[in-house]
């Protein structure tokens, strides 16, 4: 493979790969703004200039004398390359610390905050900003323009998701790259030049594409900013945990960035994976971290509609034993969730199969439209991984499970989830069933028709994995604590497998996903 | 019932104990400062054997400098040795300019240098002005103090608090010397001598005073050097080591002043080498003063070490940016540790520093001074009389703040 130095390390690249590139492969960063590993290549910030220290010197007109030779030779300049466009040769020598580079660097940076508003303090990019990371890094110096800087337009609504602020733009392109490449909507674009540049939307257009939030995601700056994260909080008091997205079959790999003081999560940002998704999420999938903590059930409950009463913990695992044990086997049925971990359908199925019921059914939320960028046709994080559980059995649809209810071929039910296509007037004929038994961490539907709902945790309280719609599982860990009192739906399920004394034969969950495996071979 | 007198030598003996009495000194007795306690084991009035144990001020220092960033360590620095929380500042900022290879600008380090040295003249009238209290002499205790107030009159006009100043800052000073510094201090320093003229009249020939002092609470040479101790605990017995001296750093090396000794390393010793040390740094207070540049900056020229000033902060994004950048996350030193000392109230004071390259100290391990002074103090107080415990442990100025940190 060929090589090239880069500040005395040895890199090495691909035939066609960028010094950057390569570099960045590698885990070095040289400082730039315009730059993006997922984006074409604008060389426009110029904060990535590189001396290549092996190449011819630009010559200048002038001559020196030169001791070593004996005789006057033409002058010699350094010349500087983006090394974001400087295609990578073997044995290159690059540097990107000399003085030169280090003079080109603070210049550089000086211009960008030469016109520059004093808005850190109210700017939600402050503490993540390039800008302020290049300052101390590379400039470090006081404010010589002492005239008035150039005002342009601040606060421009660019849709219903992002605001735009012209004043703080460094005009990397970053936004207008992002909606050509990924959303393939070409809304953005840039008007005039020098200090009068300005990122603009095409006439009679909002950015309303399905992935505008990319553009606050990729804009180095504060220029950017979402109308949903968009003052509610400060990043550094913000900490950060892996996640996937529960949007849609895709399964984005996400950061979750949560305030550990009042276990909120604020915004999900898209972890690069380049197996699945790259850089980049969709609007809904970004947007998905808003149902962690809307219309969370967190006590049990017993009843219907006005009736509804709230139910001590152990009660309500005892009354749910109950009420299925008065039903027989094979007339219960098992209700997976398309929205739950693959090792909590893995739960219910070894559940059903304990019980002697072979009626397995499958809740799933519809009503979605998937595109050929990031979005499955499917909103469900996990169809493929409740299958698997199931051995790769054809589940019955929830509508099927209406029509048995109706044929009175099923009497009992336990559901796992909130989510369901159905709606409740679709779901009504449950509700002439005594022991409909919701497990759930949300309300909705399926618990609305229950007679006892107990709650469990959500993704974002969870170990635990989802299949997605190309069959990679994909684990997440927690990213908060668990609301007190409720547990995972598996070990909830574990507990209430035991009040109908049965053994699922597993105490936790390497013991629960050995059982996974064990399904995962029997299916094939 | 017979008079005492009239029984033997045996039958007395015989109505006391053989066994040493124990007995539990502190940490809640005033002459423990509040934070020491010791384990006696008296035969009747004489010390047999004695168990020192520090702690009970223990606050974490170290380990809360791990959690902010290095110019957060200014108010911890001055609680150490709070007697003279000036000179802990300089030391930290000494510290962490000597990870970041910076010096500070001449001005700053004539004014530190002078703030420091008030600081010591204060320190040991405390001390002095104590260990006469501990005999039972109060009028000299408030004698010597008055002067530590005309010392914070100035430390306060200067720094805006009288003890905890929080006036270091690394790369420089907080704040300028003001406009009238330089007379203040002129005018303090013959009152200095007038106070240390008296201590002498008022103590130097009172018998009580000589006889608790002289001969009691030896340390040999040959002690204080397994012990490490330092400062004026170490002088006393001989050894001339004085960092100011032997290391110099600031502008130590262009002042002239003496390291005053002792001989018997007792509390006179002691009591003596402090009093001559108001005078030397008086001396090198009058030197200072006539040295110190009036002008000229006081920081380094770097905003990424020093905060750059409000009106810059408030008016230009370079100024927002730097304050941001050095009070959310701190200035960045390079990788490393180092080790700086200082002479401080009490002796070397040590800070050990390692940084992984963050705004934040990796690890800080402090040497405090006294911490060695009081483990000799065992040596000193053994075999001495239970009375001796006081002005032997006033003479050795354990200051809790920094021994337990």
């Amino acid at each position: 493979m060929p090589k090239f130095t880069l500040d005395g390390k040895e890199i090495s690249f691909e035939s066609g790969e960028t010094v950057m590139q390569a570099a960045w492969r590698e885990g070095v960063e040289i400082p730039h703004y315009c730059w993006h590993p997922g984006l074409s290549i604008a060389a426009n910030c110029r904060m990535c200039l590189v001396h290549v220290e092996s190449g011819r010197q630009m010559e200048m007109p002038q001559l020196v004398f030169d001791e070593a030779q004996g005789e006057y030779v033409p002058a010699t300049k350094p010349k500087l390359q983006p090394a974001c466009q400087l295609a990578a040769t073997d044995e290159m020598v690059v540097s990107s610390t000399n003085d030169e580079v280090k003079k080109a660097q603070a210049a550089v940076q000086e211009f960008l905050l030469l016109n520059h508003p004093v808005d850190c303090p109210i700017c939600d990019q402050a503490g993540e900003c390039k800008l302020q990371d290049y300052y101390y890094e590379h400039q470090g110096t006081a404010k010589r323009k002492l005239t008035e800087p150039v005002h342009k337009p601040k606060g421009v609504r660019f849709g219903p998701t992002i605001i735009y602020d012209a004043e703080r733009c460094i005009m990397c392109t970053r936004c207008i790259r992002v909606c050509d490449e990924v959303a393939k909507d070409h809304v953005l674009d840039m008007r005039e030049r020098g200090n009068r540049n300005e990122i603009i939307l095409a006439p009679g257009r909002e950015l309303d594409h399905k992935y505008t939030l990319m553009t606050e995601h990729v804009c180095p700056v504060g220029a950017l900013t979402s109308q949903d994260f968009r003052f509610k909080a400060r990043v550094w008091f913000l900490k950060s945990a892996p996640s996937v997205c529960t949007g849609c079959a895709t399964g984005c790999n996400t950061h979750a960035d949560y305030d550990p003081r009042n276990g909120k999560i604020y915004r999900l940002r898209p972890r690069d994976n380049e197996e699945v998704n790259k850089f980049w999420m969709c609007d809904e999938g970004m947007m998905t971290y808003m149902r962690h903590d809307i219309d969370r059930l967190l006590m049990p409950t017993e009843g219907r509609g006005g009736e509804r009463m709230p139910l001590g913990e152990g009660e309500a695992l005892d009354l749910a034993a109950q009420k299925l044990k008065a039903v027989d086997g094979d007339k219960l049925a098992f209700v997976l969730s398309a929205q739950h971990s693959t090792e909590d359908n893995l739960a219910l199925v070894k559940l059903a199969s304990a019980l002697g019921s072979g009626e397995l059914y499958l809740a799933a939320l519809g009503g979605w439209e998937g595109d050929d960028i990031l979005r499955s046709d499917d909103n469900n994080p996990n169809r493929a991984g409740a299958t698997q559980a199931a051995g790769g059995a054809r589940l019955k649809s929830v509508a099927e499970l209406i029509d048995e209810v109706q044929a009175g071929t099923v009497q009992g039910v336990l559901a796992l989830g909130w989510a369901s296509a159905e709606q409740l007037e679709e779901l009504a004929p449950l509700l002439a069933l005594d022991g409909v038994i919701s497990l759930t961490s949300h309300l909705g539907a399926l618990p609305a028709v229950a007679s006892v709902a107990i709650p469990v945790a959500d993704t974002f309280e969870i170990d635990g994995s989802f299949v997605n719609a190309k069959g990679m599982s994909q684990s997440f860990g927690p990213v908060l604590p668990k609301p007190a009192g409720v547990d995972p739906a598996w070990k909830t399920i574990g507990e209430l497998a035991r009040k109908l004394g049965k053994d699922l034969g597993f105490e936790d969950l390497p013991g629960l996903r050995q059982g996974l495996v064990d399904a995962a071979e029997a299916a094939q | 019932m017979e008079p005492a007198d009239e029984l033997t030598n045996e039958e007395i003996a015989l109505e006391l104990s053989e066994e040493p009495m124990r007995l539990n000194m502190g940490p809640s007795h005033p002459a423990m400062h509040g934070t020491i306690r010791m384990v006696l084991d008296l035969d009747g009035e004489n010390l047999v054997n004695l168990d020192v144990q520090p702690g009970y001020l223990h606050r974490g220092f170290e380990k809360s400098c791990e959690r902010g960033t290095w110019a957060q360590v200014f108010p911890y620095a001055d609680r150490l040795n709070y007697v003279s929380p000036m000179l802990n500042n300089v030391g930290w900022a000494l510290a962490v300019e000597k990870l970041l290879q910076i010096e500070v600008p001449e001005r700053c380090q004539y004014y530190r240098v002078i703030l420091g040295e008030l600081s010591r003249v204060a320190d040991h009238f405390t001390c002095n002005g104590a260990s006469a209290m501990e005999l039972g002499a109060f009028t000299p205790f408030l004698w010597l103090l008055k002067v530590r107030d005309w010392v914070w009159d100035i430390l306060e006009r200067e720094t805006g608090a009288r003890m905890t100043h929080s006036f270091g800052r690394i790369g420089g000073m907080a704040a300028p010397p003001t406009a009238n510094f330089k007379d203040d201090v002129l005018q303090l320093i013959p009152e200095v001598h007038k106070v240390v003229k008296e201590t002498e009249i008022m103590l130097l020939r009172n018998r009580i005073f000589l006889d608790r002092m002289q001969g009691v609470g030896v340390l040999t040479k040959e002690q204080a050097l397994s012990y490490g101790v330092t400062g004026p605990v170490a002088r006393s017995t001989g050894i001339p080591y004085d960092v100011r001296k032997d290391h110099p750093y600031l502008v130590y090396d262009r002042f002239d002043f003496d390291v005053p000794v002792g001989e018997d390393g007792d509390n006179w010793d002691r009591f003596m080498v402090r009093l001559e040390e108001i005078r030397q740094s008086v001396r090198i207070i009058e030197q200072a003063i006539a040295q110190m540049p009036d002008e000229g900056p006081v920081d380094v020229d770097d905003p990424r070490i020093v905060y750059p000033d409000k009106d810059s902060v408030y008016k230009t994004i370079e100024g927002t940016i730097a304050h941001f950048k050095l009070v959310m996350e701190g200035l960045r030193t390079p990788k490393g540790e180092v080790y700086s000392f200082t002479e401080g109230g009490n002796g070397e004071l040590g800070f050990h520093i390692v940084s992984d390259g963050s705004g934040t100290p990796y690890r800080v391990r402090v040497r405090p001074p006294c911490w060695y002074n009081l483990a000799a103090a065992r040596e000193m107080l053994l075999g001495g009389m239970i009375a001796d415990i006081i002005p032997t442990f006033g003479s050795v100025n354990m200051i809790g703040g920094e021994c337990d940190r």
